[in-house]
């Protein structure tokens, strides 16, 4: 797995930070934010499309890491395919899933990245034995399908905003579903390129 | 590029031989002062051209032979506001006023052509070889023809014959190992008339794209035969019966390993009694049918039958028509007829089956000199979806003689087809099922039963009505005017407000993973614009024409989550998401903002030849989306803009003898990812006799 650390500090939130005086007064100094890009994430499955049931292991992600990770126990979201599910809730059932342990959760929001700066912890949801909490399925989630390109097209102004298995909070941006950006051969599909904003504070609901 | 060198080589040394040793004075003693161009779909009565109160057009068949033109779809791609686009079956379907193929009603002989399999009615298969005329009417026209005539109508008038025995054979070999090849017999006597055409149509296709072991268009050869009778069994009593076949065969390819073959058959007979009472009183009884047969089949390498489907409509229309001239400045027609429709298809619930009748009226009249005023409406009656009543009301006012303003509103629709309430359709492959809309109660049921429904979005109930009829009121106000008699000039406003557009949403999720999709009315649509067109007759050698047209055609919905700011995008790939607005919204797809001609037709009349240059020009429009948000917006790719020229050059000789030779597509535009329809240039050269 090649997860490639763009930047770990992003100018840009200095002033927001800065902005919180009431958070200043705290006595612990808060973490700063996280705002990077993961590139080329590879999430395979094996089956769907008229190829028999779906399998295979989902690759799981650590935002406080900013890693993907093989833990049973210490993972926020997992990727097979065009699927996503978070570590909170419980399993939909299908082969090979992983077992939820943690209570992580999250939900869909329409808006550029920069312009979605809180959370509404409100809007959260889990995983359940009916459905995702990001659906899967064209135009349902965070994905257009073109079937006659056969192409997965993240849909531009899609913000999924994550409560992580420890309880702190994530946004991301997805950019891409294929290897290096290129859709043109169908090999490069299941390549994850995303933007996140990690919140390390625990309670603190702003990016 | 596969051109038949021998054939083209020939046709070129006999053009060279006779322009160059015949220059004999060929004698033009049939120059006819024309009562001016005349029309007969715009009001289903003669009417002059130049009076109406309605946008048209005529196409006339000087123009086709001086530009020799092979099939309808040729000739009308050259026309102001039209062109045609290619659907993924291949057939070419003609775009008028920004609306797709399926809202414009094709005629011929003011009958109605059948066989839209997917919408489009592919006009590529209707030969040019024995029009007389071509006639567009823009606008809805539906309070005269009823369904489909939502964008307008084009109605192609065919060859009637002379006096005496005459006949003609014309021949067009080119690019592409193209051959056309015409006959037509035609007898004419006393109270008799009879003529007999034949054509055959054949090329080796092309392809534009090597990569793959497909054509882009696979070798096709199709015949069409036609024939009319007339007799007069008195000065008032006249019959016409005509008759028309249409045969096309042509390889189908999924893939390397999977070939087969497609074939159409179409028939259309047509049979009418008219007569005349007394000066005022007029009547048609017109009987039509037709059928449009579409059979395809796939077979694997060794032998075993891939796939196969087959479309089998069937049309018959008995009509009763009244006209009635109480003074000669007005007119009344009125018109009764029933319309019975069936087909049989494979994916279909059932072998449905249409019944429609209906009624027309329609008020010609001119209250005084300058004004001109015609007031219809329409009602049909259908089996399957609620009855539609579609008036139209058009004005003309004479300002002064070089001036007249003109206006019309109009009604139309299209009646949902066949498959939009009866397909029965699951993907082999991938899984999905499309169900018309009628089908879904019960197919639904099936499903919930055999357990492959997880969710159902849209309550069974939704189902239990009709579903509407697509329908549009459409406006054109617009301008003749004549400042000096050699230069004509129109102009034309036009707007049409489409209601109830059906289209596909998920009605339920399978246990597969898979959609199943339905029909429904939902968008609203518009499209406006304005079209110009100018002639200019600078000698009587020398005539130029222009046209252009400017389109906004667009979707309401999509208009309004543009204005409320849910519409994103990425100006490139991989950089974040930023909000669009209302004006980076560019419409619907396939619709150019820009389409242009220009024409110059010179008439030697002194060499006995003829030549013309033309250029039609198309600005860029987007095929789909390719940024993820499912509208066409200003940060999508577009297919760009194009031009193309095409020149042509005839010659007569000893009166009965006419050579052509020329170039479509001169400088051998093509855009091979983007438009299937446009093979690149195409050399020919053409013969024809008159006997």
């Amino acid at each position: 797995m090649k997860t490639i650390k763009f930047l770990t500090l992003s100018v840009l939130f200095i002033g927001f930070t800065s902005c919180s005086e009431d958070e200043d007064d705290s006595s612990t100094p808060l973490l700063e934010l996280e705002s990077q890009t993961i590139t080329n994430l590879y999430a395979p499955q094996i089956g769907g499309q008229g190829q028999g049931d779906i399998s295979g292991e989902f690759t799981k992600f650590n935002f406080a890491t900013g890693q993907s990770t093989t833990s049973e126990t210490e993972w926020d979201i997992a990727f097979r395919g065009s699927t996503i599910i978070v570590n909170g809730g419980v399993s939909l059932g299908t082969n090979d899933e992983p077992a939820r342990t943690g209570n992580a959760a999250a939900y869909l929001e329409t808006g550029t990245f920069t312009n979605i700066s809180a959370v509404n912890p409100v809007l959260f949801e889990q995983d359940s034995d009916t459905g995702y909490a990001i659906p899967s399925g064209g135009g349902n989630g965070w994905y257009n399908y073109n079937p006659s390109l056969n192409q997965i097209d993240p849909i531009p102004g899609k913000v999924l905003v994550f409560r992580t298995h420890d309880g702190t909070y994530a946004k991301v941006e997805i950019l891409s579903y294929y290897k290096d950006f290129d859709s043109s051969v169908g090999a490069n599909a299941r390549y994850y390129t995303f933007n996140y904003v990690y919140q390390p504070n625990e309670g603190v609901t702003t990016f | 590029m596969s051109l038949n060198k021998n054939n083209f080589s020939l046709f070129f040394l006999l053009f060279l031989t006779v322009t160059v040793f015949s220059q004999e004075r060929v004698s033009d003693s049939t120059k006819t002062e024309t009562l001016g161009e005349v029309i007969i779909s715009a009001t289903r009565t003669l009417r002059q051209l130049s009076s109406l109160p309605l946008p048209a057009q005529l196409v006339s068949k000087k123009e086709i032979q001086a530009v020799n033109s092979l099939r309808l779809s040729d000739i009308l791609n050259e026309q102001t506001g039209l062109i045609t686009v290619p659907d993924f079956g291949g057939g070419e379907g003609i775009q008028l006023q920004g609306l797709d193929s399926q809202y414009t009603l094709i005629l011929i002989d003011g009958v109605p052509l059948i066989g839209r399999s997917a919408g489009t009615l592919d006009i590529s298969r209707i030969t040019v070889g024995n029009i007389k005329q071509i006639e567009i009417v823009k606008g809805a026209s539906s309070s005269l023809y009823g369904s489909e005539a939502l964008g307008g109508v084009i109605n192609i008038i065919t060859d009637t014959p002379k006096h005496g025995t005459h006949g003609s054979i014309n021949s067009r070999v080119g690019s592409f190992e193209t051959y056309d090849t015409s006959a037509e017999i035609g007898y004419k006597k006393n109270k008799i008339s009879i003529n007999a055409f034949i054509n055959n149509f054949r090329s080796d296709g092309y392809d534009l794209n090597d990569t793959d072991a497909l054509n882009t268009v696979e070798p096709f050869e199709n015949y069409t035969f036609n024939t009319k009778l007339t007799y007069d069994f008195n000065d008032k009593t006249h019959l016409f019966v005509s008759g028309r076949y249409f045969t096309q065969g042509q390889e189908y390819a999924a893939s390397g390993d999977l070939r087969g073959e497609s074939s159409l058959r179409e028939w259309n007979t047509q049979a009418k009694l008219s007569h005349s009472y007394n000066d005022k009183w007029q009547s048609d009884v017109e009987f039509y049918a037709t059928r449009y047969k579409a059979d395809e089949f796939l077979d694997t390498e060794d032998n075993f039958r891939f796939s196969a489907s087959d479309f089998n409509q069937l049309l018959i229309r008995p009509e009763v028509r009244a006209t009635y001239n109480p003074t000669d400045k007005s007119a009344f027609i009125a018109g009764v007829g029933w319309n019975h429709e069936t087909l049989v298809r494979t994916d279909f619930s059932s072998k449905p089956e249409f019944n429609s009748p209906y009624a027309f009226v329609q008020y010609d009249t001119n209250p005084t000199e300058k004004l001109n005023v015609i007031l219809g409406a329409r009602f049909d009656n259908h089996s399957e979806y609620e009855s539609q009543f579609s008036p139209k009301v058009a004005l003309r006012y004479e300002l002064s003689e070089k001036l007249a303003v003109k206006g019309s509103v109009g009604y139309g629709f299209k009646a949902p087809d066949f498959r939009q309430l009866y397909f029965d359709f699951s993907n082999g492959t991938v899984g999905y099922t499309v169900l018309g809309y009628n089908a879904v109660p019960t197919r639904i049921a099936e499903l919930q039963q055999s357990g492959d429904i997880v969710n159902l979005f849209v309550p069974l109930t939704d189902f239990e009505g009709q579903l509407n009829a697509e329908n549009s009121i459409g406006f054109n106000i617009g301008a003749d005017y004549n400042p000096i008699s050699s230069l004509k000039i129109n102009l034309n406003i036009f707007r049409n407000n489409i209601n109830d557009l059906i289209d596909t949403r998920i009605i339920a999720n399978k246990i597969n993973g898979q959609n199943v999709f339905s029909y429904y009315n939902v968008n609203e649509v518009y499209t406006q614009g304005l079209e110009f067109n100018s002639t200019l007759n600078l000698t009587t050698e020398l005539k130029i024409s222009g046209g252009y047209q400017l389109l906004f055609a667009k979707d309401k919905t999509a208009e309004d989550a543009f204005e409320n700011g849910l519409v994103f995008a990425r100006e490139t790939p991989s950089s974040p998401s930023i909000q669009l607005e209302k004006d980076d919204y560019f419409g619907l797809y396939n619709r150019s903002r820009h389409m242009a001609n220009f024409k110059v037709f010179y008439d030697l009349i002194d060499w006995g030849m003829d030549a013309n240059i033309r250029g039609t020009y198309r600005s860029n429009y987007g095929l789909f989306d390719t940024n993820g948000n499912t509208y066409l917006d200003r940060y999508d790719d577009y297919v760009d803009g194009y031009a193309i020229w095409d020149i042509a050059i005839n010659k007569t000789i000893y009166k009965n003898y006419r050579f052509g030779l020329g170039i479509d597509n001169l400088f051998a535009f093509t855009d091979t990812q983007n438009i299937s329809n446009i093979p690149g240039r195409i050399l020919y050269g053409s013969l024809n006799i008159q006997f």
